[in-house]
């Protein structure tokens, strides 16, 4: 609790941003999502012949998970693309069934006879909805923005991974750390962000209501005070848009990585760059790119080549980077030199199951049949992933390998869970959680040389960046990047920190 | 003369494909009650909805104060006629004042003049305005609920007023202060009332007329004294359920 206070104290302009972006995302989406959702559901109150198709498809897009969600939206025109559009996109899809239910349900709702007799009474239809239905049906459809409403705040977090920011920024930091304390520092004032807008719409439900008429004062103080709180806060989210863009994907070297490409940039030159670090994969990151959500991130050049390009993996790292280099190129798209560490994948024991069985390679895993394997989703699903390595290595395990998440699988593979893991070479993990890297004795894997990318037209328009990044190349070996991922993961330093250390000691910056 | 309130002139209506009034021939003179009688199903409550064009017949016409229902503007036409029901369709978010302002307020009359009448008429159906303006629906009884309904269908004045089965929820004893009430204020206020009912005994003693309504026609129209003496066995099987069900209850153990 006293680090969750003390990150707090240290954050404090940083969480104001994230919670004001948080507010926006959420207020925004429940907003548009109530301007079509109340609509809809007044016609398809009217109409019941529409009610089923509008419903079903509003539930259909209920069930999408929101990460798929993002991923589909991302190379739409218009709507699509990284940040917060995106994610006012998807999280509006979200918010439109809890309100186009409850308006549908409080329509209905409203007693046939009093309809009856308001008609008969010579009300206009206009004013039937106004004066009957619409003030009937009003704490159902209060009732469904509270719904819409949480459940927006818990997704808005999601919406970190596509960079649209927000408090779910230090939800995925933390989880990429395995920090708690990090992670709570997004999830606790999100859970309280849930519960002030749901005790809000909860008074203005009140005011609505003729039989509390007296309490109204309090209620319109209690509203008032809120929204303006919630307005200083946003006001504060707003900020004006960077030179440069830098990416990451949302791991912890990622993350090093993309603040290192940040801070060769700002101390070489004099552009202002802004960060949308933790992108939800290596689509997501590329796509990103492609659409100008961002202009520079450090990809794998054996990851371009199998992940994004489709081709067979190779192990030849000059060839990769060329055939790398020209694909990008035909998309616009700039392969910069290598930085000159080889992150490829590792295959990962508990350091005391070495000791024990005296295991040195990948080879020797073939042998225990009883251990339990866990991977990450993209590692089970890349050609050059599990397929690969067990047909390589000739492994079968008693149950079907588990599908984990690349910042849990670690803290997996420690706790015993699983026996045996593909990681990162250069985690810091590996040290910190006391885990044994297997020697690929029969070379399975291919090179995954980390080398920036950027939009070629980003690259041109500011030479003195793409020449800050040229100045990289070479300048980071493995040991490096290991060590300010332990700095990181295991010290629980900021990587801003660990990367402005690391280029005062390597010099030139 | 005045033309009749309402006429009604060999009107046909369906409703969901069934035919549930045929060439039914009608007509309630000014200042009259007319009640409507009959089983279950036998179109009392479409014959009354044509009136205020809840409902347009298939065939045939109505004439309110001799001017077709279809030439007349809906809204003007509902809102010269009033309308009870059965527990009364008060709005259970607005209080009895302000249900019984409905109508004067969508014909923007002064808010003085709207307060006046709701003493007015509160007083007029036997609430004490002080102490029923400010009560919330659900906080009346059912007695009370349609003593509110009814001020409510008077408020703006309407020379006509339908009431469908508008005491059929109440217990006997309420029934029959109700059935004073209204005594009462037709005795003050001389409406034309077409009154929908399935209990001879309240039409008899309500009503100056009575139809009697058999499968969607009418077979019988007449004062309640000539109906009561009728042949028809349709008509007298109606009179029938009314003596059996009040001999049914006290009944003695063989």
């Amino acid at each position: 609790m006293n680090e969750l206070l003390t990150f707090i104290a240290s954050h404090r302009a940083e969480m104001a941003t994230r919670l004001g972006e948080h507010v926006v995302l959420v207020a925004a989406s429940t907003a548009i999502a109530a301007a079509m959702g109340i609509p809809l559901g007044l016609i398809a109150a009217r109409r019941p012949a529409l009610a089923r198709p509008i419903v079903a498809v509003a539930n259909l897009a209920q069930t999408i998970p929101s990460l798929a969600l993002f991923g589909f939206l991302i190379p739409l025109p218009y709507i699509g693309g990284i940040g917060t559009r995106t994610a006012l996109v998807a999280l509006t899809v979200y918010a439109v069934l809890p309100i186009l239910r409850a308006t549908i349900t409080g329509l209905q709702g409203v007693p046939p006879a009093v309809v009856e007799c308001a008609v008969a009474m010579g009300l206009t239809p206009r004013q039937v909805l106004r004066q009957v239905e619409w003030p009937l049906a009003l704490p159902s459809i209060v009732s469904g923005l509270r719904v819409a409403v949480v459940i927006g705040v818990g997704t808005a977090t999601i919406a970190s991974a596509i960079g649209a920011g927000g408090l779910g920024d230090y939800i995925f930091r933390g989880l990429a750390m395995i920090d708690a304390t990090v992670i709570l520092a997004g999830a606790l004032p999100a859970a309280l962000l849930a519960l002030t807008a749901d005790a809000a719409l909860a008074a203005a439900g009140q005011l609505a209501d003729p039989r509390r008429r007296s309490r109204r004062p309090v209620a319109v103080l209690a509203v008032v005070a809120i929204l303006a709180v919630m307005t200083a806060v946003s006001g504060r989210a707003s900020a004006g848009r960077a030179d440069l863009v830098v990416g990451s994907k949302n791991f912890t070297e990622q993350v090093v990585l993309g603040e290192l490409l940040a801070q060769a940039i700002e101390r070489r030159t004099g552009l202002t760059v802004e960060r949308r670090l933790n992108l939800g994969g290596t689509a997501i990151a590329h796509e990103a790119l492609l659409s100008g959500g961002i202009d520079v991130y450090v990809e794998y050049t054996g990851t371009s080549l199998t992940a994004i390009f489709k081709q067979p993996p190779s192990a030849d790292s000059e060839q990769v980077f060329a055939t790398v280099r020209d694909r990008y190129a035909a998309h616009g798209l700039t392969l910069l030199p290598r930085l000159g560490f080889n992150n490829t994948f590792a295959i990962l024991v508990r350091g005391d199951d070495v000791r024990r069985l005296g295991m040195k390679s990948i080879s020797e895993v073939a042998a225990q049949a009883t251990w339990k394997a866990g991977f990450g989703y993209e590692f089970l699903e890349r050609p050059d992933g599990f397929k690969g390595l067990s047909a390589a290595y000739g492994l079968s395990f008693a149950q079907a390998p588990r599908v984990m998440d690349l910042n849990l699988i670690y803290r997996a593979l420690a706790a015993g869970e699983i026996d045996v893991t593909a990681g990162d070479a250069t985690s810091g993990l590996i040290g910190a959680l006391g885990l044994a890297v297997l020697d690929d004795d029969r070379h399975y894997f291919p090179v995954y040389d980390a080398a920036p990318v950027a939009r070629a037209s980003v690259m041109l328009q500011y030479p003195a960046a793409a020449l800050a990044i040229r100045s990289l190349a070479g300048r980071v070996s493995a040991a490096d990047m290991q060590q300010m991922n332990f700095a990181v993961d295991s010290e629980k330093q900021e990587p801003a920190t660990v990367v402005r250390a690391f280029l005062d000691k390597i010099g030139g910056f | 003369m005045s033309p009749p309130a309402v006429q009604f002139a060999e009107v046909s209506a369906s409703r969901g494909g069934r035919t549930v009034l045929r060439q039914v021939s009608l007509s309630v003179a000014a200042g009259q009650t007319v009640a409507l009688v009959g089983r279950s199903g036998s179109g009392k409550t479409t014959l009354l909805r044509l009136v205020n064009r809840l409902l347009d017949p298939d065939s045939g016409d109505v004439l309110v104060d001799g001017l077709s229902t279809r030439a007349w503007n809906p809204v003007d036409l509902r809102r010269r006629t009033g309308y009870v029901i059965q527990d009364a369709g008060l709005f259970p978010h607005v209080t009895v004042a302000g249900n019984i302002a409905t109508v004067p307020r969508l014909l923007e009359w002064p808010s003085a003049r709207i307060e006046a009448r709701v003493d007015e008429l509160l007083t007029l159906v036997g609430l004490d305005p002080a102490v029923f303006r400010g009560r919330w629906p659900d906080q009346l009884s059912g007695g009370q609920r349609q003593r509110a309904g009814l001020a409510r269908a008077l408020a703006a004045d309407p020379p006509l007023l339908l009431m469908d089965e508008p005491f059929g929820a109440l217990d006997p004893i309420t029934k029959g202060e109700l059935h004073a009430e209204f005594q009462r204020v037709q005795r003050t206020l001389h409406r034309s009332v077409i009154l929908v009912t399935h209990d001879m005994a309240e039409a008899c003693l309500l009503a100056d007329q009575i139809a009697v309504l058999h499968d969607g026609e009418v077979i019988a129209c007449d004062t309640p004294a000539n109906v009561v003496a009728a042949n028809d066995v349709r008509v007298t099987s109606l009179f029938g359920e009314l003596r059996l069900q009040p001999e049914a209850t006290p009944r003695v153990n063989p």
